[in-house]
C-alpha cells in the first residue's frame, strides 16, 4: 500500500504525458493571429491596398511586408537554433515513458503544422484567388500576396521544420537516419515559397488576367502534393507508439 | 526500467493514450490533406469550381472529377491498405469542402462581396462515398478504380444537378439568350470574365445537342479510372516509412 501511495505521489509530481496547455495555446496562437490578420486585410486591403504607387500602400502594406520578413528570420533562427542547441545527446537511453511524452510533444508540433498548412495552403491561397479576380494587380506585392506568400507560407515552414528538428533531436525513432517522407512533408511545402519566384516572373511577362488553372501555377500544385507525405510520418509514428504501448505493463 | 517495459502504467492509460493520439493524428491528417488537396484542386480546376458561370455542361463536368479523384485515391491507399479504414475518399472530400466553404464565406463573400450563389463549391460527396463503399465491399484496388472511379465521374453532374439546375434556366438579356449563371457573371465582372479566358461550352461537342453533359460525364469517368490507378500508387509511395542515411561522410 505504501508503495502504491509513493507511486501515486510520483505520478502527481511528474509532468503530464500531454501538455494540453501548450497544445491549446499553440492552436490559439495561430487562430488569434490570423483572425487579426484577416481583420487587417478587410480594413486596409480596400482603403490602402488598391494602388501600389499610393503613399498609403507603402505605409500599410510595404511596411507590413518589411516587418514580417524581419520577424520571420528572427523567429526561425531563434526557434530552430534553440531546438538544435538543446538537443538530447543521449537520445537512445531515455525511458519508454519519457519517449512517449516526447511523442506527445512531437504531435503537438505536428498538430500545429497541420493547422498552419490549413491557413497557408487553403485559407490564404484561395483568398488570393478572389482578390485577383476583383483587383487587377499592379505589383508582385499585393495585399493578398504579402499575407499569403510572405507570411502564411513562412509560418508553416517555420512550424514544419521545428517539428522535424524536434523529432530528429529528441526521438529514438528518428535516430537511424533521415525519414524520407518527413523530409518530403516539410521540404515539399517549403518549395512552394521559392516557386513564388517562377509565379511572379511569369505574371510579370505573360498576363494580367487571373486564370487560376493556368499552367504557370502548376509548380504550386506539384509541391502541394508533398502534403500527402504526412501519411508516411503517421505510419512511422503509429508503429513507434504502438511498440511503446504494447510492451509489458510495469 | 527494462527495455521491454511499457510506457504506460495500466491498460486504462494505454487506451486513453491511444485515443488521444487518434484525435491528434486525425486532426493533422485532415488539415494537411485539406491544404494539399485544396491547393491542387483550386489550381487545376478552380475556375470551374469558383464561379457559377463557369459551371457549364461540358468542361466543368469533365475537369472537376478528373482532378478531384486524385487525393481520395491516394488517401485510400494509406487508410485502407494499412488500417482497413474505408473512409479515405470521404475524409479527403470533406476536408476539401470544409476549406472551400470557409473560404467562400469568409473571403469570396466576406472580403470581395461576391454573393454565395455565384461562388459556391462543387459537391463531390456522392462520388467519394461510392468510392469508399466500393473499396469496403470489394476490397480490391482494381475494382475500386474501375467501378468506383467510373461512378465518381458519372455521379458528379447528378450530384450537383439540384444545386446548378436553377442557374441553368435560360433567360433573355439585351436580345441575347444565356443562362441565369451567365447573367450573374455579367453583373459581377471579374478579371477572368472575358470570353477568351472563360473556357465554357467551347468546341463542337454541342453537335451532341442535349447530350453534352452525359457525354462529358462518361469521358470524365473513363479518365477518372486511369487517374485513380495512378494516384493509388502515389498514395502508396507517400505512405512509405523508409529512412535514408544522414551520414554525410
Amino acid at each position: 500500500m505504501a508503495a502504491t501511495t509513493e507511486s501515486v505521489k510520483a505520478d502527481a509530481a511528474e509532468a503530464p504525458l500531454l501538455n494540453k496547455r501548450n497544445l491549446t495555446l499553440g492552436m490559439l496562437l495561430y487562430l488569434v493571429f490570423y483572425s487579426w490578420v484577416r481583420w487587417y486585410e478587410g480594413v486596409y486591403g480596400w482603403s490602402a491596398g488598391l494602388d501600389s504607387f499610393a503613399p498609403e500602400f507603402e505605409t500599410y502594406w510595404m511596411n507590413f511586408l518589411y516587418i514580417e520578413l524581419v520577424l520571420e528570420v528572427v523567429v526561425s533562427a531563434t526557434l530552430w537554433g534553440y531546438i538544435w542547441k538543446t538537443r538530447d545527446r543521449k537520445v537512445m537511453s531515455i525511458t519508454p515513458r519519457e519517449e512517449l511524452r516526447r511523442h506527445f510533444t512531437h504531435w503537438t508540433w505536428l498538430v500545429c503544422y497541420g493547422w498552419a498548412i490549413y491557413w497557408g495552403a487553403s485559407y490564404f491561397t484561395e483568398q488570393d484567388g478572389t482578390w485577383h479576380q476583383t483587383i487587377v494587380r499592379d505589383t508582385d506585392f499585393t495585399p493578398s500576396h504579402i499575407i499569403e506568400f510572405y507570411l502564411s507560407y513562412p509560418i508553416y515552414i517555420i512550424t514544419g521544420v521545428s517539428a522535424f528538428l524536434y523529432a530528429k533531436t529528441r526521438l529514438p525513432t528518428y535516430n537511424e537516419g533521415l525519414h524520407l517522407m518527413y523530409l518530403v512533408a516539410v521540404i515539399g511545402p517549403f518549395m512552394i515559397l521559392p516557386n513564388v519566384g517562377l509565379n511572379e516572373w511569369g505574371h510579370t511577362f505573360w498576363f494580367m488576367e487571373e486564370l487560376f488553372v493556368a499552367p504557370l501555377h502548376y509548380g504550386f500544385v506539384f509541391f502541394g502534393w508533398a502534403a500527402l507525405a504526412i501519411m508516411g510520418v503517421v505510419n512511422t509514428e503509429v508503429d513507434a507508439i504502438g511498440k511503446l504501448l504494447k510492451k509489458d505493463l510495469a | 526500467m527494462s527495455a521491454s517495459q511499457s510506457a504506460v502504467r495500466s491498460r486504462a492509460e494505454a487506451v486513453q493514450v491511444s485515443r488521444t493520439f487518434d484525435w491528434m493524428i486525425l486532426f493533422t491528417l485532415f488539415t494537411a490533406v485539406l491544404g494539399g488537396y485544396h491547393i491542387h484542386y483550386m489550381l487545376t480546376g478552380g475556375d470551374w469550381d469558383f464561379w457559377s458561370d463557369w459551371k457549364d455542361r461540358r468542361l466543368w463536368v469533365t475537369v472537376a472529377p478528373i482532378v478531384s479523384i486524385t487525393f481520395p485515391a491516394a488517401v485510400q491507399a494509406c487508410l485502407w491498405w494499412r488500417y482497413r479504414l474505408p473512409v479515405g475518399a470521404t475524409i479527403s472530400v470533406l476536408a476539401l469542402l470544409l476549406g472551400e466553404w470557409i473560404n467562400r464565406y469568409m473571403n469570396f463573400w466576406g472580403w470581395t462581396y461576391f454573393p454565395i450563389n455565384i461562388c459556391f463549391p462543387s459537391n463531390l460527396v456522392p462520388g467519394a462515398i461510392v468510392l469508399d463503399v466500393v473499396l469496403m465491399l470489394g476490397g480490391s484496388m482494381t475494382l475500386t478504380a474501375v467501378v468506383g472511379g467510373m461512378a465518381y465521374g458519372l455521379l458528379f453532374y447528378p450530384g450537383n444537378w439540384p444545386i446548378i439546375a436553377p442557374l441553368h434556366v435560360p433567360v433573355e438579356y439585351n436580345g441575347m439568350m444565356m443562362t441565369l449563371a451567365d447573367l450573374q457573371g455579367y453583373h459581377y465582372v471579374r478579371t477572368g470574365t472575358p470570353e477568351y479566358i472563360r473556357m465554357v461550352e467551347k468546341g463542337t461537342l454541342r453537335t451532341f445537342g442535349k447530350d453534352v453533359a452525359p457525354v462529358s460525364a462518361f469521358f470524365s469517368a473513363f479518365v477518372c479510372i486511369i487517374i485513380y490507378f495512378l494516384w493509388h500508387f502515389f498514395g502508396r509511395w507517400f505512405a512509405k516509412t523508409d529512412f535514408i542515411s544522414d551520414d554525410a561522410s
